[in-house]
């Protein structure tokens, strides 16, 4: 039986004990927050053994093999240390780390202990992103991405999250040095890295502040950024993050040098794109029945997936969890690689460091450079 | 934490301006005096803004309100103009979540007026530590500061379970409280059911005086819309599930007089006072009137027995799937919101000497017009 711990019983903490309980051979033995009021909250809701509100307490006593940090990110690095320290496998929330250095310290970290890590970038573990990455690895493509589009917004109202945040000017995710991109993007992002061939792109990131958030007297949060990838001219990416445009896609689009595909994260829905083109005016008939067969299959395979009661909000974030615990248990490659990890803090802190260069008051003259800071 | 003391004075600015019109001055029935500082959470809300006008207008001198820097900026500024010559309206804007806040907040005040809450919709973390955490911290600061003559905590009719009472039987306040909180679905009855036992703590462990206030459906200018009791409009038609079911409504500036007394009078610490006004509509009248009144929309009467079946339904298909549907409803939430139950008020009126001033059929009057106000300015 793996004994699992949690640090940080706020909102995603509930997702993590919530998905952990539908797993076999597993069990929480211990949660933790400063807070104990917060711990104790979520004992009291899912078959957790203890809670606690010291991490010395839970690493020493509840002695987990593996402990999800489900806390702010600036919290992150420092946590994740003292878990590996304590010879204890970890699954860090995203974003992994607020500086690629860390990551990458925190990888070298479990690896020169012989234990595993991995980031919570549980969106690529969703039942479609599955069926994408096995399509891409039986060589659809025709071979290496040639372009990717990654969009992954964020819906600010006036009200709700935007309300809170946007009048608190001591909230944690503005502390951060991306503030809200940094606490959002990640999946976005880590989209990109999967496919991205080498480990040193170029990237260009634009990012200004919407004219709903300055209507509100907002000045510091960018809330609309747009970035180029360049793999060293032979993968390109766009990536958008935007809290105005509508609709608010999650979506991610891969071009190889045959087929391409659009995966949709909100609908859970995967279209081929073939490469060749039907001759004269069958180009405009067979494609869009295509397109239409395809969708209906989709609209299939969902059904299917909610008939076998597999289909739960979070469903990406049980099946990384299982992997990561497989990976524990077989002494196997996690389910991330940290390559991609890496490339992931990597990218993110060359766009929040263009992004930091510029003047916080954007109008017409928004936020632009074009750098090689990811070098 | 920022403290804005407005150091505004004004001549002739009413303090009672919006209520409606009553005779009631202060009281030698306090236990406060009139220079004594009380301090309101949420005061730049829905309730809390109609409590801070009636302190005032009960000639209360010294008001501290506590709102979130994101508070509504036109409510704070109306509050702040209440001030006068002598008569202090203090604005202190802060996060209850922080101790030191809720300490500078807390200094001196003789009465606490705690309505602020989160309501955290569908997460319970988020429900929970604005609720529990932030009246756990307030608590805590009062304890420090010593001078605190009560603590008016206001809970929810949502902590009654309702389970195995008879169908019509009078819910007052000596009804069981929801045992089972987190398997109502429902993360607010969650973080009241605890924030009301964490008043209850302090009150046996540091001997802290405390009232719990638990209002009815609130309603009013400010507050459109119709309450979940009637139905819900989840499914693209509005699910009609009240039926001929008493709807345990309270005018704003009624609930606001009920939360000051529960504040005021002397002899009440340790109570609960449930607030609902006369005269309630069942939920058949109230949709109608609602449809005459704002807008015309199809609905769909859902028979109880249908609507607990399909409430038990949900919950066991929740169990099986493994929440892949959330428990959103299941039988708990039947019984708390839809099972046929009769509302008192007599513990209110014999013990506070509260009574409604605005009569429902002047509330709904208020209360539709506004709605229509909002629809036509959307």
């Amino acid at each position: 039986m793996l004994k699992v711990g949690i640090i940080g019983c706020g909102k995603i903490a509930d997702s993590h004990a919530a998905q952990i309980r539908r797993i076999q051979g597993c069990e929480i033995v211990g949660v933790c927050d400063r807070e104990p009021l917060m711990a104790q909250q979520l004992y009291k809701r899912f078959p957790i053994k203890q809670w606690f509100s010291s991490v010395s307490d839970l690493l020493e006593q509840s002695k987990p093999d593996v402990v999800h940090i489900t806390t702010p990110p600036q919290s992150h690095f420092e946590l994740a240390s003292r878990c590996l320290e304590q010879g204890s496998h970890v699954y860090l929330e995203k974003p992994f780390t607020v500086w690629e250095d860390e990551a990458r310290t925190l990888i070298a970290m479990a690896e020169k202990r012989g234990l595993k890590i991995t980031a919570g970038h549980d969106d690529q573990f969703s039942h479609v992103a599955r069926r994408m990455r096995s399509l891409v690895r039986s060589g659809y493509l025709g071979g290496p991405a040639v372009h990717m589009e990654s969009y992954y917004c964020y819906e600010i109202s006036k009200s709700g999250y935007a309300g809170a945040l946007l009048g608190d000017k001591q909230h944690w995710v503005r502390r951060l040095p991306g503030k809200l991109l940094q606490n959002i993007i990640s999946h976005g992002i880590a989209r990109i890295a999967e496919f991205l061939p080498g480990d040193d792109p170029t990237v260009m990131a634009h990012g200004f502040t919407s004219p709903m958030l300055r209507s509100m007297g907002e000045s510091e949060i960018v809330d609309e950024l747009r970035v180029i990838i360049n793999d060293e001219g032979r993968t390109t990416a766009y990536f958008t993050f935007s809290s105005q445009m509508r609709p608010g896609l999650h979506q991610f689009r891969v071009y190889g040098p045959q087929n391409g595909l659009i995966l949709d994260q909100d609908q859970e829905t995967l279209i081929k794109l073939r490469g060749a083109r039907y001759k004269s005016y069958a180009e405009k008939f067979v494609p869009p029945m295509n397109a239409a067969k395809q969708n209906l299959g989709n609209v299939a395979t969902n059904l299917k997936t909610f008939l076998e009661n597999d289909f739960q909000m979070k469903a990406g974030m049980k099946s990384l969890i299982e992997s990561f615990y497989e990976s524990i248990r077989q002494n196997s490659p996690p389910p991330i690689p940290y390559r991609e990890i890496a490339l992931t803090a990597k990218i993110m802190e060359s766009i929040f460091k263009q992004l930091e260069k510029q003047s916080p008051l954007l109008d017409s003259d928004h936020r632009m450079a074009s750098t090689n800071t990811a070098r | 934490m920022t403290t804005d003391i407005q150091a505004v004075t004004r001549v002739g600015a009413s303090p009672d301006a919006g209520l409606p019109g009553d005779a009631t001055v202060f009281s030698g029935d306090f236990i406060i005096g009139r220079d004594d500082l009380i301090l309101i959470t949420g005061a730049s809300g829905f309730i809390g803004s109609r409590v801070v006008r009636r302190l005032l207008s009960l000639g209360f001198r010294n008001i501290r309100c506590f709102a979130r820097p994101s508070s509504n900026a036109k409510r704070v500024a109306e509050l702040t103009e209440l001030q006068s010559e002598g008569i202090r309206v203090e604005f202190v804007k802060g996060n209850l979540q922080s101790a030191p806040d809720c300490l500078a907040a807390a200094d001196g005040a003789k009465v606490v007026f705690h309505l602020a809450a989160g309501r955290g919709e569908k997460s319970y973390p988020d429900a929970f530590i604005n609720s529990v955490v932030t009246t756990r911290n307030l608590l805590d600061a009062s304890v420090r500061g010593g001078s605190l003559k009560r603590f008016v905590n206001i809970s929810s009719f949502s902590v009654y379970s309702n389970q195995g009472k008879h169908r019509g039987r009078v819910l007052d306040e000596s009804c069981p409280i929801e045992k089972a909180p987190a398997a109502r679905g429902e993360a607010y009855c969650f973080a009241k059911v605890e924030q009301d036992e964490i008043v209850e703590e302090y009150g046996k462990k540091f001997g802290i005086p405390y009232v719990i206030v638990r209002p009815g459906q609130v309603y009013g200018p400010g507050n459109e819309g119709i309450t979940g009791r009637v139905g819900i409009g989840t499914f693209g038609i509005f699910l009609h599930m009240g039926g001929s079911n008493t709807i345990p409504m309270t005018y704003v500036d009624n609930c606001a007089d009920a939360i000051v007394l529960a504040g005021l009078r002397k002899g009440v610490d340790g109570q609960t006072f449930n607030v609902v006004d006369d005269d309630l509509p069942s939920s058949r009248k109230l949709l109608r009137l609602y449809k005459k009144h704002v807008e015309s929309f199809h609905s769909l009467y859902v028979p109880h027995a249908l609507s607990y079946m399909l409430c038990y339904l949900w919950e066991k298909y929740s169990e099986w799937s493994d929440e892949q549907l959330p428990p959103a409803f299941n039988r708990k939430r039947w019984h708390a919101y839809w099972k046929k139950t009769e509302y008192s008020n007599d513990k209110l009126k014999k013990q506070l000497g509260w009574a409604p001033k605005v009569r429902t059929e002047d509330g709904l009057k208020l209360f539709f017009e506004s709605c229509r106000n909002r629809r036509t300015s959307a």
